[in-house]
Protein backbone atom coordinates (compact mmCIF):
# COMPACT_ATOMS: atom_id res chain seq x y z
CA UNK A 1 0.00 0.00 0.00
CA UNK A 2 2.43 2.34 1.22
CA UNK A 3 5.16 1.09 -1.52
CA UNK A 4 5.17 4.36 -3.37
CA UNK A 5 5.46 6.69 -0.70
CA UNK A 6 8.76 5.12 0.56
CA UNK A 7 9.76 4.13 -2.97
CA UNK A 8 10.91 7.90 -2.93
CA UNK A 9 14.25 8.50 -1.32
CA UNK A 10 14.10 12.38 -0.43
CA UNK A 11 17.23 11.68 1.55
CA UNK A 12 19.12 10.58 -1.43
CA UNK A 13 17.93 13.59 -3.47
CA UNK A 14 19.29 15.68 -1.08
CA UNK A 15 22.48 14.52 -0.78
CA UNK A 16 22.99 14.10 -4.46
CA UNK A 17 22.74 17.96 -4.87
CA UNK A 18 26.13 18.90 -3.92
CA UNK A 19 27.84 16.26 -5.87
CA UNK A 20 25.68 17.98 -8.86
CA UNK A 21 26.60 21.33 -8.14
CA UNK A 22 30.25 20.68 -8.68
CA UNK A 23 28.70 20.62 -12.49
CA UNK A 24 26.84 23.59 -12.30
CA UNK A 25 30.10 25.22 -13.17
CA UNK A 26 30.64 23.55 -16.45
CA UNK A 27 26.80 24.65 -17.42
CA UNK A 28 27.01 28.11 -16.91
CA UNK A 29 30.01 28.66 -18.55
CA UNK A 30 28.85 27.27 -21.00
CA UNK A 31 25.35 28.93 -20.79
CA UNK A 32 27.62 32.68 -19.94
CA UNK A 33 29.99 31.85 -22.67
CA UNK A 34 26.92 31.18 -25.39
CA UNK A 35 24.96 34.05 -24.33
CA UNK A 36 28.24 36.38 -24.70
CA UNK A 37 28.88 35.63 -28.50
CA UNK A 38 24.69 35.25 -29.27
CA UNK A 39 24.68 38.78 -27.86
CA UNK A 40 27.97 39.94 -29.99
CA UNK A 41 26.68 38.25 -33.07
CA UNK A 42 22.93 39.12 -32.97
CA UNK A 43 23.50 42.70 -32.37
CA UNK A 44 26.09 42.58 -35.60
CA UNK A 45 22.88 40.96 -37.40
CA UNK A 46 20.10 43.09 -36.06
CA UNK A 47 22.33 46.21 -37.35
CA UNK A 48 22.35 44.57 -40.79
CA UNK A 49 19.16 43.58 -41.04
CA UNK A 50 17.84 47.75 -39.50
CA UNK A 51 20.27 49.26 -42.34
CA UNK A 52 19.31 46.84 -44.37
CA UNK A 53 23.02 46.61 -45.98
CA UNK A 54 23.24 44.81 -49.60
CA UNK A 55 24.69 41.26 -49.96
CA UNK A 56 24.87 40.45 -45.41
CA UNK A 57 21.03 41.03 -45.03
CA UNK A 58 19.98 38.71 -47.26
CA UNK A 59 22.87 36.23 -46.15
CA UNK A 60 21.34 36.90 -42.49
CA UNK A 61 17.68 36.18 -43.38
CA UNK A 62 18.95 33.08 -44.40
CA UNK A 63 21.42 32.29 -41.22
CA UNK A 64 18.38 33.17 -39.55
CA UNK A 65 16.05 30.98 -41.36
CA UNK A 66 18.51 27.70 -41.18
CA UNK A 67 18.83 28.56 -37.18
CA UNK A 68 15.14 28.78 -36.32
CA UNK A 69 14.07 26.45 -38.69
CA UNK A 70 15.86 23.36 -37.28
CA UNK A 71 16.46 21.57 -33.95
CA UNK A 72 19.24 23.06 -31.78
CA UNK A 73 19.87 19.19 -31.18
CA UNK A 74 20.42 18.67 -34.91
CA UNK A 75 22.28 21.96 -35.10
CA UNK A 76 24.54 20.42 -32.54
CA UNK A 77 25.06 17.14 -34.08
CA UNK A 78 25.78 19.31 -37.37
CA UNK A 79 28.62 21.10 -35.52
CA UNK A 80 30.44 18.43 -33.81
CA UNK A 81 30.22 16.02 -36.46
CA UNK A 82 29.98 18.68 -39.36
CA UNK A 83 32.68 21.16 -38.69
CA UNK A 84 36.04 19.24 -37.87
CA UNK A 85 35.31 17.66 -41.13
CA UNK A 86 34.48 21.31 -43.17
CA UNK A 87 37.40 23.14 -41.27
CA UNK A 88 40.34 21.56 -40.56
CA UNK A 89 42.01 23.89 -38.55
CA UNK A 90 38.43 22.53 -36.35
CA UNK A 91 39.66 19.03 -36.03
CA UNK A 92 40.69 18.90 -32.34
CA UNK A 93 37.74 20.61 -31.46
CA UNK A 94 36.28 19.60 -28.29
CA UNK A 95 32.28 18.49 -27.40
CA UNK A 96 32.53 21.82 -25.12
CA UNK A 97 33.21 24.31 -28.20
CA UNK A 98 31.01 22.45 -29.83
CA UNK A 99 28.16 22.86 -27.62
CA UNK A 100 29.14 26.33 -27.13
CA UNK A 101 29.28 27.49 -30.74
CA UNK A 102 26.15 25.50 -31.34
CA UNK A 103 24.36 27.36 -28.60
CA UNK A 104 25.52 30.74 -29.60
CA UNK A 105 24.13 30.90 -33.29
CA UNK A 106 21.26 29.22 -32.59
CA UNK A 107 20.31 31.85 -30.26
CA UNK A 108 21.78 34.76 -32.18
CA UNK A 109 18.87 34.37 -34.54
CA UNK A 110 16.08 34.66 -32.29
CA UNK A 111 17.96 37.27 -30.06
CA UNK A 112 18.63 39.26 -33.42
CA UNK A 113 15.18 39.44 -34.13
CA UNK A 114 14.27 40.68 -30.59
CA UNK A 115 16.96 43.57 -31.03
CA UNK A 116 15.53 44.50 -34.27
CA UNK A 117 12.31 44.76 -33.49
CA UNK A 118 13.53 47.06 -30.42
CA UNK A 119 15.40 49.28 -32.37
CA UNK A 120 12.81 49.54 -34.60
CA UNK A 121 10.78 50.55 -32.03
CA UNK A 122 12.85 53.33 -31.25
CA UNK A 123 11.11 56.68 -32.01
CA UNK A 124 12.33 57.90 -35.47
CA UNK A 125 12.98 61.53 -33.83
CA UNK A 126 16.09 60.02 -31.96
CA UNK A 127 18.15 59.27 -34.76
CA UNK A 128 17.13 61.97 -36.29
CA UNK A 129 18.12 64.50 -33.16
CA UNK A 130 21.52 62.46 -32.83
CA UNK A 131 22.05 62.97 -36.84
CA UNK A 132 20.96 66.87 -36.61
CA UNK A 133 23.99 67.55 -34.20
CA UNK A 134 26.57 66.00 -36.28
CA UNK A 135 26.82 62.44 -35.01
CA UNK A 136 27.03 59.31 -37.82
CA UNK A 137 24.89 56.94 -38.20
CA UNK A 138 26.86 54.49 -36.29
CA UNK A 139 27.66 57.09 -32.98
CA UNK A 140 23.91 57.69 -32.89
CA UNK A 141 23.35 53.62 -32.76
CA UNK A 142 26.02 53.42 -30.37
CA UNK A 143 24.94 56.02 -27.96
CA UNK A 144 21.40 56.72 -28.34
CA UNK A 145 19.62 53.77 -30.18
CA UNK A 146 21.24 50.70 -29.08
CA UNK A 147 21.00 51.85 -24.93
CA UNK A 148 17.27 52.51 -25.53
CA UNK A 149 16.79 49.43 -27.18
CA UNK A 150 18.28 47.89 -24.54
CA UNK A 151 15.73 48.58 -22.14
CA UNK A 152 13.15 47.62 -24.49
CA UNK A 153 14.61 44.12 -25.02
CA UNK A 154 15.85 42.87 -21.68
CA UNK A 155 12.61 41.19 -20.92
CA UNK A 156 13.13 39.04 -24.44
CA UNK A 157 16.93 38.96 -24.10
CA UNK A 158 16.60 37.42 -20.52
CA UNK A 159 13.75 34.54 -21.68
CA UNK A 160 16.32 33.69 -24.11
CA UNK A 161 19.35 33.53 -21.82
CA UNK A 162 16.89 31.32 -19.11
CA UNK A 163 16.19 29.07 -22.58
CA UNK A 164 20.20 29.11 -23.13
CA UNK A 165 20.50 27.89 -19.17
CA UNK A 166 18.37 24.90 -19.56
CA UNK A 167 19.18 24.24 -23.34
CA UNK A 168 23.10 23.46 -22.05
CA UNK A 169 21.53 20.44 -20.96
CA UNK A 170 21.70 18.82 -24.57
CA UNK A 171 25.41 19.32 -24.47
CA UNK A 172 25.02 15.92 -22.56
CA UNK A 173 24.16 14.00 -25.76
CA UNK A 174 27.75 15.51 -27.39
CA UNK A 175 29.50 14.03 -24.58
CA UNK A 176 29.91 17.22 -22.53
CA UNK A 177 30.35 16.30 -18.67
CA UNK A 178 27.85 19.03 -17.35
CA UNK A 179 24.81 18.95 -14.83
CA UNK A 180 22.93 16.78 -17.24
CA UNK A 181 25.05 14.71 -17.83
CA UNK A 182 26.41 14.08 -14.30
CA UNK A 183 22.79 13.18 -13.21
CA UNK A 184 22.65 10.40 -15.97
CA UNK A 185 25.72 8.78 -14.32
CA UNK A 186 24.56 9.23 -10.91
CA UNK A 187 21.25 7.74 -11.81
CA UNK A 188 22.70 4.79 -13.40
CA UNK A 189 24.52 3.73 -10.66
CA UNK A 190 22.54 4.24 -8.19
CA UNK A 191 19.50 3.12 -9.62
CA UNK A 192 17.71 5.73 -8.43
CA UNK A 193 16.64 7.74 -11.12
CA UNK A 194 13.40 9.86 -10.11
CA UNK A 195 15.66 11.44 -6.93
CA UNK A 196 18.28 12.32 -9.36
CA UNK A 197 16.16 14.24 -11.80
CA UNK A 198 14.25 15.44 -9.06
CA UNK A 199 17.50 16.75 -8.11
CA UNK A 200 19.00 18.41 -11.06
CA UNK A 201 15.33 19.74 -11.72
CA UNK A 202 15.72 21.53 -8.42
CA UNK A 203 18.90 22.71 -9.27
CA UNK A 204 17.88 24.30 -12.67
CA UNK A 205 14.66 25.85 -10.96
CA UNK A 206 16.54 27.81 -8.59
CA UNK A 207 19.32 28.94 -10.90
CA UNK A 208 16.53 29.92 -13.79
CA UNK A 209 14.86 32.01 -10.32
CA UNK A 210 18.13 33.89 -9.31
CA UNK A 211 18.48 35.29 -12.71
CA UNK A 212 14.92 36.32 -12.71
CA UNK A 213 15.19 38.40 -9.78
CA UNK A 214 18.73 40.33 -11.31
CA UNK A 215 16.59 40.45 -14.55
CA UNK A 216 13.87 42.62 -12.56
CA UNK A 217 16.90 44.60 -10.86
CA UNK A 218 18.25 45.46 -14.16
CA UNK A 219 14.77 46.29 -15.58
CA UNK A 220 14.48 48.93 -12.61
CA UNK A 221 17.83 50.00 -13.23
CA UNK A 222 17.13 50.50 -17.00
CA UNK A 223 14.19 52.77 -16.44
CA UNK A 224 15.36 55.04 -13.96
CA UNK A 225 15.38 57.55 -17.16
CA UNK A 226 11.60 57.09 -17.54
CA UNK A 227 10.36 57.32 -14.17
CA UNK A 228 8.69 60.32 -14.08
CA UNK B 1 27.16 82.72 -45.84
CA UNK B 2 23.78 80.60 -45.74
CA UNK B 3 23.09 80.52 -49.59
CA UNK B 4 20.35 78.19 -51.07
CA UNK B 5 19.57 78.06 -54.70
CA UNK B 6 17.06 76.15 -57.14
CA UNK B 7 16.08 73.68 -54.30
CA UNK B 8 13.47 71.35 -54.69
CA UNK B 9 11.93 67.97 -52.99
CA UNK B 10 9.59 65.30 -54.52
CA UNK B 11 8.06 62.82 -52.51
CA UNK B 12 7.31 60.31 -55.48
CA UNK B 13 5.35 62.54 -57.59
CA UNK B 14 4.40 64.98 -55.24
CA UNK B 15 6.68 68.03 -55.80
CA UNK B 16 6.58 70.04 -52.13
CA UNK B 17 9.26 72.60 -52.95
CA UNK B 18 10.16 74.07 -55.88
CA UNK B 19 13.40 75.88 -56.66
CA UNK B 20 13.53 78.00 -53.90
CA UNK B 21 16.24 80.64 -53.42
CA UNK B 22 16.87 82.59 -50.17
CA UNK B 23 20.50 84.12 -48.37
CA UNK B 24 20.84 84.49 -44.48
CA UNK B 25 23.69 86.81 -43.22
CA UNK B 26 25.29 86.05 -40.18
CA UNK B 27 23.39 87.57 -37.26
CA UNK B 28 20.52 87.36 -39.37
CA UNK B 29 16.82 86.12 -37.93
CA UNK B 30 14.83 84.89 -40.80
CA UNK B 31 11.51 83.68 -40.07
CA UNK B 32 9.28 81.32 -42.06
CA UNK B 33 5.39 81.41 -42.50
CA UNK B 34 2.57 79.69 -44.10
CA UNK B 35 -0.03 77.73 -44.01
CA UNK B 36 0.51 74.10 -42.62
CA UNK B 37 1.45 71.73 -45.76
CA UNK B 38 3.43 74.36 -47.53
CA UNK B 39 6.67 72.68 -47.10
CA UNK B 40 7.98 74.83 -44.39
CA UNK B 41 9.56 72.21 -42.42
CA UNK B 42 10.54 69.88 -44.91
CA UNK B 43 12.76 73.29 -46.52
CA UNK B 44 13.94 73.63 -43.06
CA UNK B 45 14.65 69.48 -42.84
CA UNK B 46 16.94 69.81 -46.13
CA UNK B 47 19.19 72.27 -44.68
CA UNK B 48 20.26 69.60 -42.00
CA UNK B 49 19.76 66.91 -44.48
CA UNK B 50 17.26 65.12 -41.94
CA UNK B 51 15.48 65.07 -45.43
CA UNK B 52 17.71 64.73 -48.92
CA UNK B 53 16.28 67.30 -51.41
CA UNK B 54 15.66 66.37 -55.28
CA UNK B 55 17.73 68.73 -56.79
CA UNK B 56 19.57 72.24 -55.72
CA UNK B 57 22.68 73.69 -53.85
CA UNK B 58 22.67 74.65 -50.11
CA UNK B 59 25.84 76.17 -48.75
CA UNK B 60 26.13 76.78 -44.86
CA UNK B 61 29.65 78.24 -44.07
CA UNK B 62 32.34 76.63 -45.49
CA UNK B 63 30.53 73.55 -45.88
CA UNK B 64 28.65 72.57 -49.41
CA UNK B 65 26.19 70.31 -50.63
CA UNK B 66 24.98 69.74 -54.28
CA UNK B 67 21.54 67.49 -54.04
CA UNK B 68 22.24 65.68 -57.03
CA UNK B 69 25.80 64.50 -56.40
CA UNK B 70 25.89 64.26 -52.75
CA UNK B 71 28.60 62.08 -50.55
CA UNK B 72 27.94 61.28 -47.27
CA UNK B 73 31.19 62.89 -46.25
CA UNK B 74 29.85 66.40 -47.59
CA UNK B 75 26.52 65.89 -46.14
CA UNK B 76 28.18 65.12 -42.62
CA UNK B 77 30.11 68.63 -43.20
CA UNK B 78 27.10 70.34 -43.78
CA UNK B 79 25.17 69.03 -40.86
CA UNK B 80 27.82 69.95 -38.22
CA UNK B 81 27.03 73.15 -39.20
CA UNK B 82 23.69 73.73 -38.61
CA UNK B 83 21.71 72.52 -35.30
CA UNK B 84 17.74 71.91 -35.13
CA UNK B 85 15.14 72.53 -32.86
CA UNK B 86 12.07 69.82 -33.04
CA UNK B 87 8.80 70.76 -32.81
CA UNK B 88 8.39 67.02 -30.22
CA UNK B 89 11.79 68.24 -28.55
CA UNK B 90 13.45 65.27 -29.91
CA UNK B 91 15.80 65.20 -26.46
CA UNK B 92 17.87 61.99 -25.90
CA UNK B 93 15.64 59.81 -24.30
CA UNK B 94 18.12 57.61 -22.72
CA UNK B 95 20.14 60.91 -21.50
CA UNK B 96 19.90 63.79 -18.63
CA UNK B 97 19.30 67.08 -19.38
CA UNK B 98 23.51 68.08 -18.90
CA UNK B 99 24.18 64.56 -20.90
CA UNK B 100 21.75 65.59 -23.28
CA UNK B 101 23.54 69.00 -24.23
CA UNK B 102 26.84 67.47 -24.05
CA UNK B 103 26.90 64.62 -26.02
CA UNK B 104 27.53 66.33 -29.32
CA UNK B 105 30.47 68.09 -27.63
CA UNK B 106 31.68 64.49 -26.62
CA UNK B 107 30.95 62.48 -29.59
CA UNK B 108 30.77 64.87 -32.44
CA UNK B 109 33.63 67.53 -31.49
CA UNK B 110 35.62 65.01 -29.18
CA UNK B 111 35.89 67.27 -26.23
CA UNK B 112 37.05 65.60 -23.29
CA UNK B 113 34.49 65.25 -20.78
CA UNK B 114 34.59 67.62 -17.98
CA UNK B 115 35.11 70.36 -20.55
CA UNK B 116 32.17 69.17 -22.17
CA UNK B 117 29.86 68.96 -19.10
CA UNK B 118 31.23 72.26 -17.95
CA UNK B 119 30.15 74.15 -21.27
CA UNK B 120 27.40 72.06 -21.61
CA UNK B 121 26.50 73.20 -17.69
CA UNK B 122 26.93 76.60 -18.31
CA UNK B 123 24.52 76.84 -21.48
CA UNK B 124 21.51 74.95 -19.03
CA UNK B 125 21.98 78.27 -16.63
CA UNK B 126 21.65 80.39 -19.11
CA UNK B 127 18.85 79.06 -20.37
CA UNK B 128 17.56 78.46 -17.06
CA UNK B 129 18.32 74.92 -15.97
CA UNK B 130 20.38 74.99 -13.71
CA UNK B 131 18.97 73.38 -11.43
CA UNK B 132 17.58 70.36 -13.85
CA UNK B 133 21.17 69.43 -14.69
CA UNK B 134 20.63 65.30 -13.40
CA UNK B 135 16.95 65.44 -14.44
CA UNK B 136 15.88 63.11 -17.47
CA UNK B 137 13.61 64.15 -20.55
CA UNK B 138 10.85 62.51 -18.91
CA UNK B 139 10.99 64.00 -15.20
CA UNK B 140 10.89 67.75 -17.37
CA UNK B 141 7.71 69.91 -18.31
CA UNK B 142 7.07 70.78 -22.18
CA UNK B 143 8.56 73.81 -21.65
CA UNK B 144 11.93 72.50 -19.93
CA UNK B 145 12.21 69.95 -22.24
CA UNK B 146 12.48 72.46 -25.17
CA UNK B 147 14.61 74.75 -23.47
CA UNK B 148 16.58 71.33 -22.96
CA UNK B 149 16.38 70.90 -26.68
CA UNK B 150 17.52 74.76 -27.40
CA UNK B 151 20.86 74.12 -25.30
CA UNK B 152 21.23 71.24 -27.22
CA UNK B 153 21.42 73.00 -30.23
CA UNK B 154 23.37 75.99 -28.88
CA UNK B 155 26.12 73.43 -27.55
CA UNK B 156 26.72 72.39 -31.04
CA UNK B 157 29.23 74.21 -32.75
CA UNK B 158 27.25 75.04 -36.14
CA UNK B 159 26.47 78.23 -37.45
CA UNK B 160 22.86 78.61 -37.92
CA UNK B 161 20.33 77.05 -35.63
CA UNK B 162 16.87 75.99 -37.21
CA UNK B 163 13.74 75.95 -35.23
CA UNK B 164 11.17 73.99 -36.62
CA UNK B 165 7.87 75.17 -34.93
CA UNK B 166 9.49 74.82 -31.29
CA UNK B 167 5.95 75.64 -29.34
CA UNK B 168 3.81 74.19 -31.62
CA UNK B 169 3.45 71.16 -29.31
CA UNK B 170 3.80 72.82 -25.86
CA UNK B 171 0.89 73.23 -23.72
CA UNK B 172 -0.12 77.55 -23.65
CA UNK B 173 1.38 77.79 -20.54
CA UNK B 174 4.83 76.78 -21.17
CA UNK B 175 5.40 78.93 -24.58
CA UNK B 176 6.25 81.85 -23.13
CA UNK B 177 9.77 80.64 -21.59
CA UNK B 178 10.73 78.89 -24.75
CA UNK B 179 10.24 82.00 -26.59
CA UNK B 180 12.00 84.16 -24.31
CA UNK B 181 15.09 82.01 -24.58
CA UNK B 182 14.85 82.40 -28.47
CA UNK B 183 14.63 86.27 -27.85
CA UNK B 184 17.93 86.01 -25.65
CA UNK B 185 19.29 84.22 -28.57
CA UNK B 186 18.35 86.87 -31.28
CA UNK B 187 19.76 89.89 -29.19
CA UNK B 188 23.29 87.60 -29.31
CA UNK B 189 22.82 87.92 -32.56
CA UNK B 190 22.62 83.93 -33.04
CA UNK B 191 21.83 83.13 -36.97
CA UNK B 192 18.25 81.49 -36.58
CA UNK B 193 15.87 80.21 -39.17
CA UNK B 194 12.80 79.95 -37.63
CA UNK B 195 9.38 78.17 -39.21
CA UNK B 196 6.62 79.24 -36.42
CA UNK B 197 2.92 80.54 -37.05
CA UNK B 198 3.54 82.76 -33.54
CA UNK B 199 3.04 85.82 -35.65
CA UNK B 200 3.52 88.59 -33.41
CA UNK B 201 7.07 86.57 -32.33
CA UNK B 202 7.97 86.69 -35.74
CA UNK B 203 7.27 90.14 -36.05
CA UNK B 204 9.22 91.18 -33.51
CA UNK B 205 12.46 89.08 -33.48
CA UNK B 206 12.85 88.69 -37.25
CA UNK B 207 15.11 90.53 -39.49
CA UNK B 208 13.93 88.84 -42.69
CA UNK B 209 10.47 87.28 -43.08
CA UNK B 210 10.05 83.83 -45.86
CA UNK B 211 6.22 83.97 -46.92
CA UNK B 212 5.55 80.23 -48.51
CA UNK B 213 2.81 78.92 -50.00
CA UNK B 214 2.43 75.80 -52.41
CA UNK B 215 5.94 74.32 -52.12
CA UNK B 216 7.60 78.23 -53.38
CA UNK B 217 8.77 81.24 -51.89
CA UNK B 218 5.45 83.45 -52.66
CA UNK B 219 7.24 86.18 -50.85
CA UNK B 220 10.60 87.96 -48.29
CA UNK B 221 11.43 91.20 -46.83
CA UNK B 222 11.51 92.29 -43.48
CA UNK B 223 9.16 91.96 -41.51
CA UNK B 224 7.30 95.63 -41.78
CA UNK B 225 6.95 94.73 -45.18
CA UNK B 226 5.59 91.14 -44.76
CA UNK B 227 3.24 92.35 -42.10
CA UNK B 228 2.00 95.93 -43.21
CA UNK B 229 2.75 96.03 -46.99
CA UNK B 230 2.77 93.08 -48.40
CA UNK B 231 2.98 92.69 -52.36
CA UNK B 232 1.86 89.80 -53.08
CA UNK B 233 -2.35 89.32 -52.67
CA UNK B 234 -1.44 85.83 -51.45
CA UNK B 235 0.59 87.03 -48.55
CA UNK B 236 -1.88 89.71 -48.01
CA UNK B 237 -4.40 86.75 -47.59
CA UNK B 238 -2.82 84.69 -44.90
CA UNK B 239 -0.99 87.64 -42.87
CA UNK B 240 -4.37 89.26 -42.34
CA UNK B 241 -6.28 85.47 -41.37
CA UNK B 242 -3.46 84.59 -39.17
CA UNK B 243 -3.04 87.90 -37.59
CA UNK B 244 -6.27 88.72 -36.68
CA UNK B 245 -7.44 89.32 -33.09
CA UNK B 246 -10.09 87.03 -31.80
Amino acid sequence: MNDFEVSFDFAYTLELLPTLLKYLGVTMEMALLGFAFALVLAVVIAIIRVFKLPILDPLSQLFISFFRGTPLLVQLFLFYYGLPRLVPFLVNMDAFTAAVIGLSLHFSAYMAESIRAAILGIDRSQMEASLSIGMTKLQAMRRIILPQATRIATPSLMNYFIDMIKSTSLAFSLGVVEMMSATQMEASSSFKFFESFVAVALIYWVVVIIFTRLQYMLETYLNKAYVK
Amino acid sequence: MIKVSQLSKKFGDLTVLKQICFEVQQGEIVVIIGPSGTGKSTLLRCLNYLEAPTTGQITIGPAEVDASHASNKHIHQLRKQSSFVFQNYALFANKTALENVAEGLMTVWREPKAQAMATSQAILEKVGLGDKLGQYPAQLSGGQQQRVGIARAMAAKGEVILFDEPTSALDPEWVEEVLAVMQQLAQEKQTMIVVTHEMQFAREIADKVIFMEGGVIVEQGPPEQIFEQPQSERTKAFVSRATKPL
